[in-house]
């Protein structure tokens, strides 16, 4: 492949690229659904292809190709030239990237059980028996829709900086979503879990505990009632502060939307929070979601602080912010597939661990909410983010109450880390698909943390 | 439009399927995408990136007694379409039988479609593209130098979509769009807005890049000095994006057949019930002209309908593919879609509606406001995915809003929140603008609904 590549590089070079870059894939996917006990379908597949990027007079140009065809590659490069060369003409600040080291490897990985040999029959039955847990879990349980995924193969790297890289890919995927009915009310809870390690997880992360953790919060849900809308004292469970730390405050810590003008755009070094908020983005959790060994231009992955003690410490880059900010990358440039140009995303993300116990932090709540499960999240470059809960409780005097339902919580990110008061000694990481016009594995995660007040959206 | 011809395609759907159907597969069916496009993105205030991305593909699904296998290849040779049937032959063989499985679609005529596709937009070049990006940016940094433009795009599609199964059904359909948009905030001081956005989607070339660009800049300027309002039951007037929002995460959900089947729909059983207000009339038009969502048929190779959904407040008809129409005894109303992660090729069918058309009224959005007492104006709601799809029920920050007092437009709100069910709100709805517009799957007026909760301070 290294040749193959090689040769398009340089011919993008004689067409007058000051950087070409061309990442190829050979993957193949396995795609499992089952609905309320039958296998809807079986999807297997192959995708080959290839992007191509380049830069001249500090414009972009990109082409993806569907094929791994040497001759329309070649076509391909000139296509992106051509491109970039049209956007050049009105390019006011011409994009430049940070030098890397010159990386030549091969990242094999060798799981103890590759899905891609994992028969077919083995994965609808696991399916088929999660399914089974969910329905003997009790008789208001109306539905469930499982789907498994598994993605191996083999990604290939190479750019005019003599970088050549090999790296073998691997994601393992599994979500739940059970609803339960009682009389009129409807309600729905789900499970998701994602790994880069092999099939084996599954015997440690087992059917068993998943298919019950999703049935048992839609059923608590049944006998939950609606919250009363208003500003409360909240704790937040490592899902959710996982997912705050991911939208309300990763997103403005993507450097590209920092430029584009997050609030974050002139904090850098600066007070955001309370001393004790930490958090940083991490791509080198062995086994997480999140993890790789090289980004997708090139550059090792890394821990990088975002929030040290409540400063702004770090910013996630690819190459050509890391430039704008005369920084390093941190390794953040990520495409979901050959379709794709690489863009800033996060890794695994998360809060880190402080020395309060869980009781501690509901002891000083009168009326409050524990904020356990979410549904979804999403953030505004003005700091205005929402997360959708699933799983919610009240606290009252200091224990906890009934369980509440269709409740969100919103604020405004820097206020609410201002409002941080306590972080739970306690960790853990959750797998999550982010969004930003395609689509990125992440994991979020973080201790049970306290906040003196959020905006509880709850029902009439 | 692109390499391969209509009939090539036909031809490798027809060699997939004669593979599996010798194998021994009962049927089988095989549906092959192709997608080109050209995109100009706006980056920090400058045209940044030029892009052009192609991706063809061949999906097929096959049925062995009863239960259905799936394979799919972006490798367009006679060898890999004949591994790629194979594939799916095995993995049916692999999965379980399905007692509701009713069969693939039957060939049937197609209804002609207007404006889905357009020879102009497959001409344009990326000079062209890049051109109307500048035109749309220039006009939105020139407004007013408290605005910045965080990101935009020009985007040209061109696609196809070809239908073939054992049953006879050989049908191929392509069209084209168009996206220009813009997303701006503006900065005064330490305040920064939400982000405001504004957009044409065509089929056909007809764009207007400079009022994108003006449109967007001001909703930017019109969001600044924002203020926290008291919580109450409000009058909301719905803009078609917020709309859109919370109708696709609730009640497109709910009256989805596979949904209602699964018990997972409130509106199970209530065919034939008031479900909302009689103002409110909608129907899923499949074949609309100029419509983002119009293809002759659908991704089984049904044809398009209009199927009327709600008329005058009444509950009409769910949305159906071949297998829940079977299992409900009537005809599917060409609402299978091949959407997800992925490329169409990649994917077997889901249930989705087309163009869902909420009929207008007679009131201007003017008129609209000067009679709102009290209440707000949004056009955006962050969170509407977190949506519960099967009560409806909703709680999400309303962002960018506008507070209306008196008649009149007062001031931008700040981080207001609105909770309730989807039902309650089509319930309430008590005027209907007459600006249609499209937006994705939902075409629609403005539309004004009462006593939503609204959680401010």
């Amino acid at each position: 492949m290294k040749d193959e590549l090689t040769r398009i590089i340089d011919s993008g070079q004689k067409l007058g690229a000051e950087y070409v870059e061309v990442r190829a894939q050979r993957l193949f996917r396995t795609v499992i659904t089952s609905k309320d006990s039958r296998i809807e379908v079986v999807r297997k597949g192959i995708e080959n292809g290839a992007a191509i990027r380049v830069l001249v007079n500090g414009a972009w140009g990109f082409a993806s190709n569907g094929t791994l065809e040497p001759k329309q590659l070649m076509d391909s490069v000139s296509e992106a030239c051509r491109m970039a060369k049209a956007a050049s003409l009105r390019v006011k600040e011409p994009a430049k990237l940070a030098d890397i080291k010159t990386i030549e490897a091969r990242v094999t990985i060798k799981p103890k059980a590759n899905p891609k040999e994992v028969p077919t029959e083995k994965k609808i039955n696991m399916l088929l028996a999660e399914d089974k847990i969910i329905f003997d879990c009790d008789k208001n349980v109306k539905s469930c829709t499982i789907n498994y995924l598994d993605i191996s193969g083999t990604n290939y790297f190479a750019n005019s900086d003599k970088t050549y890289i090999e790296q073998d890919k691997l994601y393992l995927y599994l979500s739940t979503v059970v609803w339960a009915r009682e009389a009129d009310k409807l309600a729905l809870g789900s499970d998701v879990v994602g790994y880069t390690t092999g099939f084996e997880v599954f015997e440690t992360e087992t059917p068993e505990k998943i298919g019950r953790r999703a049935a048992m919060r839609s059923l608590d849900q049944l006998k939950a009632k609606t919250p009363k809308g208003g500003t409360y004292p909240a704790i937040i469970g490592p899902q959710i502060i996982g997912v705050f730390a991911h939208e309300a405050f990763g997103h403005l810590a993507e450097a590209d939307l920092t430029l584009a003008g997050s609030v974050l755009i002139d904090k850098l070094g600066k007070k955001v929070g309370s001393e004790i908020v930490n958090i940083v983005d991490d791509g080198t959790i062995e086994g997480a979601i999140g993890t790789y060994k090289y980004d997708d231009e090139g550059v090792p992955a890394q821990k990088t602080p975002l929030i040290k003690n409540g400063e702004i410490v770090g910013l996630m880059h690819n190459r050509e912010t890391a430039q704008k900010y005369g920084t390093k990358p941190t390794g953040n440039a990520r495409a979901e597939d050959f379709r794709y140009e690489p863009i800033i995303r996060q890794r695994n993300t998360y809060f880190t661990k402080g020395d309060r116990s869980f009781e501690e932090m509901l002891e000083d709540i009168k009326l409050g909410y524990y904020i356990k499960n979410y549904r979804g999240g999403q953030a505004n470059l003005d700091g205005t983010f929402q997360v959708g809960v699933q799983e919610a409780h009240e606290i009252v005097n200091g224990e906890l109450g009934a369980s509440v339902r269709n409740v969100s919580f919103s604020g405004n990110t820097l206020e609410t880390l201002y409002r941080v008061d306590a972080v739970g000694k306690d960790f853990e990481l959750n797998v999550g698909v982010c969004g930003k016009g395609q689509a990125a594995f992440c994991g979020a995660g973080g201790p049970h943390t306290r906040v003196k007040e959020v905006l509880i959206g709850g029902g009439a | 439009m692109a390499e391969l011809k209509p009939e090539d395609l036909i031809n490798f759907g027809k060699k997939a399927i004669n593979v599996a159907t010798k194998k021994g597969a009962n049927e089988a069916e095989a549906f092959l995408s192709e997608i080109l496009s050209t995109t100009v993105n706006i980056e920090r205030g400058q045209i940044a990136k030029n892009m052009r991305k192609k991706d063809q593909g061949l999906g097929i699904r096959v049925v062995c007694n009863k239960s259905v296998g799936f394979s799919y290849t972006n490798v367009l040779t006679d060898k890999s379409i004949e591994q790629t049937a194979i594939e799916a032959f095995h993995t049916a063989k692999a999965s379980k039988p399905d007692k509701n499985w009713g069969g693939f679609s039957s060939p049937k005529r197609f209804s002609s479609t207007q404006n889905a596709y357009d020879k102009k937009l497959v001409a344009l070049s990326s000079d062209e593209l890049v051109e109307i990006a500048s035109i749309m940016l220039n006009e939105a940094a020139s407004f007013d130098n408290r605005v910045f433009v965080a990101e935009g795009s020009v985007e040209t599609h061109v696609s196809s979509r070809t239908v073939v199964n054992s049953y006879g059904v050989e049908a191929f359909d392509e069209g084209t769009r168009i996206d220009c948009g813009l997303a701006t905030i503006a900065r005064e001081g330490q305040e920064v807005t939400p982000i405001c956005q504004e957009f044409n989607a065509e089929r056909v070339y007809k764009i207007d890049p400079k009022w994108i660009g003006k449109e967007a800049a001001k909703k930017a300027i019109s969001s600044l000095k924002a203020r926290k309002i008291e919580s109450g039951d409000l009058t909301v007037v719905f803009d078609q994006v917020a709309l859109y929002l919370l109708l696709y995460f609730t009640f497109i959900n709910a009256i989805k057949a596979d949904q209602v089947q699964r018990k997972q729909s409130a509106l199970e059983g209530k065919i034939g019930e008031k479900i909302a207000s009689e103002l409110v009339t909608i129907y899923d038009d499949g074949l609309m002209a100029n419509g983002l969502q119009t293809w002759k048929f659908d991704c089984e190779g049904v044809p398009c309908q209009k199927t009327p959904i709600i008329e005058k407040g009444v509950l009409r008809h769910y949305l159906y593919d071949c297998y829940t129409a079977n299992k409900d005894g009537v005809q599917s109303t060409g609402n299978a879609l091949r959407a997800g992660f992925g490329a169409q090729y990649m994917l077997t069918p889901i249930i989705q509606a087309t163009n869902f058309t909420l009929t207008s009224g007679s009131k201007s959005p003017e008129d609209l406001i000067k009679d709102v007492d009290n209440g707000i104006l949004v056009q955006f709601l962050q969170g509407a995915h977190s949506s519960n799809p099967s009560s409806g029920e909703f709680s999400v920050v309303a962002t960018p809003a506008w507070k209306i007092e008196k008649g009149e437009i007062a001031y931008a709100v700040k981080g207001a929140m609105l909770a309730g069910r989807i039902f309650d709100v089509l319930n309430n709805v008590s005027a209907l603008g007459n600006n249609m517009r499209k937006i994705e799957q939902l075409v629609a007026p403005w539309i004004t609904s009462e006593k939503v909760r609204v959680i401010g301070k």
